[in-house]
């Protein structure tokens, strides 16, 4: 008898249908010079709020979610909402506190300057 | 005899597929998870989608890294064409890792389920993505019926 109340308890509380939104890697280029690392990321339709990009202990994820204001009958639908996440490694020696980001035009453009002591250093000869 | 060769034909065969396999496996091994690798459709050009509202048509394009000097729309009654180029970003002095994201250049021609008012089109650009708003013709729009 117990069983059955707990049964109607849960059809009252139909929770709202959500549809995971679905995870896929954004095409990066990777760029390095003495100074520092640089990444870009297509990332379309992302805006800078719903950006997070993560250094901790050699590892850089970035996130970004598309929230699609949409509106109207598709007739058809080629993308939709998604999130883009990836991960690299990345070298010890960046400077996490001097990491930057900039977000243009849906391309993401992060900079990963390099720690002084891992700059290459030109020794001169006594 | 004869079941001998055929055993090792067989053998030899499934060697081929486990060839195959090992193959297949370092070729994904780099890639990126999932099958929805990048912003473009198989043949280079930008992924849309086309929604009706009604009064009005529209259709939303991906286009990253493209100003809107690099996009070119032309419409026609319902003939709809959008073609771009995507310049290289890649920055001086860098030595390259690695370049997934590519410099297309595509051409796209769509046939709209209705005329558009090709005067009145409104086309704006964010964060990548290009949004065309194509009021319909007066004829293809919906009207209301009285009954008399």
């Amino acid at each position: 008898m117990s069983e059955k109340t707990e049964i109607t308890k849960r059809e009252e509380t139909v929770p709202e249908r959500s549809r995971p939104v679905p995870a896929v890697a954004p095409v990066v280029d990777i760029y390095e010079n003495d100074n520092e690392i640089l990444l870009h990321a297509d990332m379309p339709g992302v805006v800078k709020e719903d950006i997070t990009v993560n250094v901790d202990n050699g590892k850089l994820s970035i996130s970004g979610v598309r929230k699609l204001a949409t509106t109207g009958a598709a007739n058809w639908e080629e993308f939709g909402d998604v999130e883009y996440q990836r991960a690299f490694s990345v070298p010890q020696t960046i400077d996490v506190a001097k990491v930057n980001a900039e977000l243009k035009d849906g391309v993401l453009r992060l900079h990963l300057p390099k720690s002084e002591a891992a700059k290459p250093r030109v020794v001169q000869i006594n | 005899m004869w079941t001998t060769l055929n055993d090792i034909d067989r053998m030899f065969g499934d060697m081929g597929l486990l060839r195959s396999r090992m193959n297949r496996l370092f070729t994904d091994f780099d890639r990126s998870y999932g099958e929805d690798y990048g912003w473009r459709v198989a043949d280079g050009t930008p992924r849309t989608n086309l929604y009706d509202l009604g009064e009005k048509l529209e259709i939303i394009a991906e286009v990253p890294g493209m100003s809107k000097e690099d996009l070119g729309i032309k419409i026609q009654g319902n003939y709809l064409e959008m073609s771009g180029t995507r310049k290289s970003d890649a920055p001086e002095g860098y030595k390259t890792h690695r370049v997934e994201r590519g410099t297309p250049t595509f051409t796209r021609s769509f046939t709209l389920p209705s005329d558009v008012d090709s005067e009145h089109v409104v086309a704006s650009l964010k964060n990548g993505i290009l949004t065309l708003s194509l009021p319909k013709a007066e004829a293809a729009k919906p009207k209301q019926v009285t009954i008399k």
